[in-house]
């Protein structure tokens, strides 16, 4: 410390700091900074094309079909499998709060799914979900009902691609509130009990406004991440069928990974960000609220 | 002591000098079959050059575009050889990411069926010579000719109205048999499944340098197609070529209009097939214009920044060769580029439809030459499903297409 000088003993704190400042600047701002940028400019380095069309790329995305249908579809799903999740988690985070037989046994079942590789998991889903061969309509025509077109039709396709999510994800959702559950002392429902709570009453008062803060965070998380929703409907529908399961991040993808027009993925990059930056400052907000 | 470690220091230091001097080669290849046969190629090939190392990179097909135009076009040599479907030549050779080949001393060898060697030059037909035909795959037509025959339809159907007749047929005669099978999935299976419709009934998207998709014909064309997915499966706007592979082999089906030289073999082997012989495999049927299949050849190609460009040569030689291209055929159901091996008695005598396979692929049509075609397709594939699914009318998708298209060409 002696060698740093004064300076360096008044600033040591942001001394320490800088290696990680310095990593987020390049990993995180800079990119940040480009994709703005870029997004004002018709770009594609493939083909050598740069020029300046300021607000054009946008004007373009929003008279979009894909787009449009791209940015429906990932506020559905995201706020679809994002509610459920958070739901059967704490469901199954009650249940696990509690002691019962079998128990240590279930739990690691439960969080199994999170463990797969999504292709895989995918590629197992895609066949389970085959109108001919898959088990599901295998099961149904067995027991004498309509086989059910869990990928193909238009109305219910995204529906299907979420189930593989609510399927994966849960067990995060679940293993977020079961902490939460069990950092909430005995003492306090031992005192609501006292003064005659019982049941629902216990939940309504004494879990869910301690638990609050947790429901927030596996929301926050949850939604971050199925907004982002890329590799299921890429290796589940690819899209389709029609426009269906289009989503903004397969959007960016194929501007920007296919064709190679980097202004326009930009352009909808930014949007993808602004769109997630709301959701999140709404959050955490909520879960400042709580603790101030 | 110490005289004895620098000993064996220098002992090691030789040992590993003589390891060391392998020439090295990568490969940027394709998994699955054509995986498995490029692997025969490199195994023989370092037999006889015990020197020379090549590590052959199985890829899919989903990505592998990307791979390349990532490293070719930033010089970063990572690959010496690239494996290339032929839609993508023209990008890849008018950037200059491959090496011409003539430079380099090769001569090309008349013995290659002339369009699958016309696609490896630029500018198309007869320009610089940048790669070499690999695969010689060209879309074939399969129907069931027992079915067709108990029905007495015209065998092989020479216009797609014979096509849509026997689809009609059959599909109303024989329970749990599908008239018709095509990959319907978005993208690149859905534009691959249709352009020989197109091509057949006389309409073409993009004619030097013009976006035509917007006539009469090739409205015509895709009312043809939506007219025939009425006799196709439940779903077959997901399908891709694994489900119409197992709809042919399970005897679901009497009619894919696209199958594959890669898979075609398994269609007369028992252990997979339960229609062994009954499949008969002819070139896609024409209606305004003649037979019209479509090209999709793969090509293998040297990068300019490869520092290995002899070695890479003599490979693209010896792989593509008449002698290791039959024996490939005869042991991985390689597609050959060589009409020597396709009319090779041996080679024929195990694969019975290798002359409607050579046919097809001395009338094959490559699919736009042009630098965007990847857009292009992309664009195509999106506007004809939302057709197929009766979301847009076939008139509206294709003038919406074509406005795409235009867009992107006169960039």
């Amino acid at each position: 410390m002696r060698a740093l000088g004064r300076w360096g003993r008044r600033h040591a704190n942001l001394l320490f700091l800088l290696p990680a400042l310095i990593l987020i600047v390049f990993l995180t701002v800079y990119p940040l900074v480009r994709v703005f940028y870029l997004s004002l400019y018709r770009y594609n380095p493939i083909r050598r094309i740069e020029r300046f069309v300021g607000l054009g790329n946008y004007r373009r995305l929003f008279a979009d079909r894909f787009f449009l249908t791209g940015l429906r579809n990932t506020f559905l799903f995201s706020v679809g499998a994002t509610l459920i999740e958070v739901l059967l988690g704490l469901g199954l985070a009650l249940l696990f709060n509690a002691k019962f037989r079998g128990r240590k046994l279930l739990l690691p079942l439960v969080i199994f799914p999170m463990m797969f590789s999504t292709m895989v998991i995918c590629a197992i889903w895609r066949s389970m979900y085959h109108y001919d061969y898959g088990i599901f309509n295998y099961a149904l025509r067995t027991a004498g009902f309509q086989p059910v077109k869990w990928l193909i039709s238009q109305d219910l396709a995204l529906w299907s691609v979420m189930l593989v999510d609510i399927w994966q994800w849960t067990p995060m959702a679940f293993l977020i509130l079961l902490a939460g559950l069990q950092s909430i002392p005995g003492e306090l429902y031992e005192a609501a009990r006292v003064d005659g709570a019982t049941g629902a009453r216990l939940f309504r008062h004494v879990t869910l406004p301690l638990l609050r803060n947790h429901i927030f965070l596996a929301l926050l998380l949850r939604s971050i991440d199925t907004f982002k929703i890329f590799d299921k409907v890429y290796a589940l529908t690819g899209g389709g069928p029609g426009t269906a399961t289009e989503t903004i991040s397969f959007y960016i993808y194929r501007e920007g990974f296919r064709y190679f027009n980097m202004g326009r993925a930009s352009a909808a990059a930014v949007v993808m960000f602004l769109a997630v930056s709301v959701v999140s400052f709404i959050y955490i907000r909520q879960v400042w609220r709580g603790e101030g | 002591m110490v005289r004895k470690i620098f000993l064996m220091f220098l002992f090691l230091l030789c040992v590993a000098a003589l390891a060391l001097p392998k020439e090295k080669l990568v490969i940027a290849g394709r998994d699955g079959g054509y995986g498995a046969a490029l692997q025969i190629a490199v195994d023989l090939f370092m037999e006889r050059n015990p020197d020379v190392e090549i590590e052959l990179l199985k890829l899919p097909y989903k990505g592998l575009y990307e791979k390349l135009v990532i490293d070719l076009s930033a010089g970063g040599g990572a690959y010496d050889i690239v494996m290339l479907d032929d839609p993508w030549a023209t990008e890849f050779m008018s950037l200059g990411w491959l090496a011409p080949l003539e430079e380099l001393g090769y001569t090309p060898d008349p013995d290659f069926v002339p369009t699958a060697l016309s696609v490896c030059r630029y500018p198309y037909p007869d320009g610089t010579l940048y790669a070499l035909p690999h695969v010689g795959n060209v879309e074939l037509f399969a129907y069931r000719k027992d079915l067709f025959a108990k029905y007495g339809l015209a065998s092989p159907p020479k216009t797609w109205a014979d096509v849509l007749e026997a689809a009609a047929v059959i599909s109303a005669n024989e329970p749990g048999v599908y008239g018709v099978v095509f990959r319907g999935r978005k993208g690149n299976p859905i534009v691959t499944g249709f352009l020989p419709i197109l091509w057949g009934f006389g309409a073409d998207i993009v004619k030097d340098g013009e976006v035509v998709l917007n006539s009469k014909e090739a409205v015509a064309a895709l009312k043809f197609f939506l007219l025939l997915k009425q006799y196709a499966p439940e779903g077959v706007e997901i399908w891709n070529s694994s489900e119409v592979k197992e709809a042919l082999l399970a005897g679901d089906a009497a009619i894919a209009i696209e199958v594959w030289p890669a898979w075609v073999p398994d269609l007369d082997n028992p252990e997979k097939s339960k229609v062994v012989g009954k499949v008969e495999i002819a070139p896609a049927p024409g209606l305004v214009e003649k037979s019209s299949p479509m090209l999709g050849a793969w090509l293998l190609g040297i990068s300019s920044a490869s520092r290995n460009k002899e070695l890479a040569l003599e490979f693209l030689k010896f792989v593509t060769s008449a002698e290791i291209q039959k024996v490939l055929t005869l042991k991985a159901g390689h597609a050959p580029t060589r009409v020597s091996v396709l009319t090779d008695p041996e080679v024929v005598a195990k694969y019975r439809w290798f002359p409607s396979q050579l046919a097809a692929l001395e009338a094959a049509v490559p699919r736009p030459r042009v630098l965007v075609w990847s857009e292009i397709e992309g664009i195509l594939g999106e506007y004809l499903q939302l057709a197929l699914i009766g979301e847009l009318s076939p008139e509206k998708a294709l003038a919406e297409a074509a406005g795409r298209i235009a867009e992107v060409l006169g960039d």
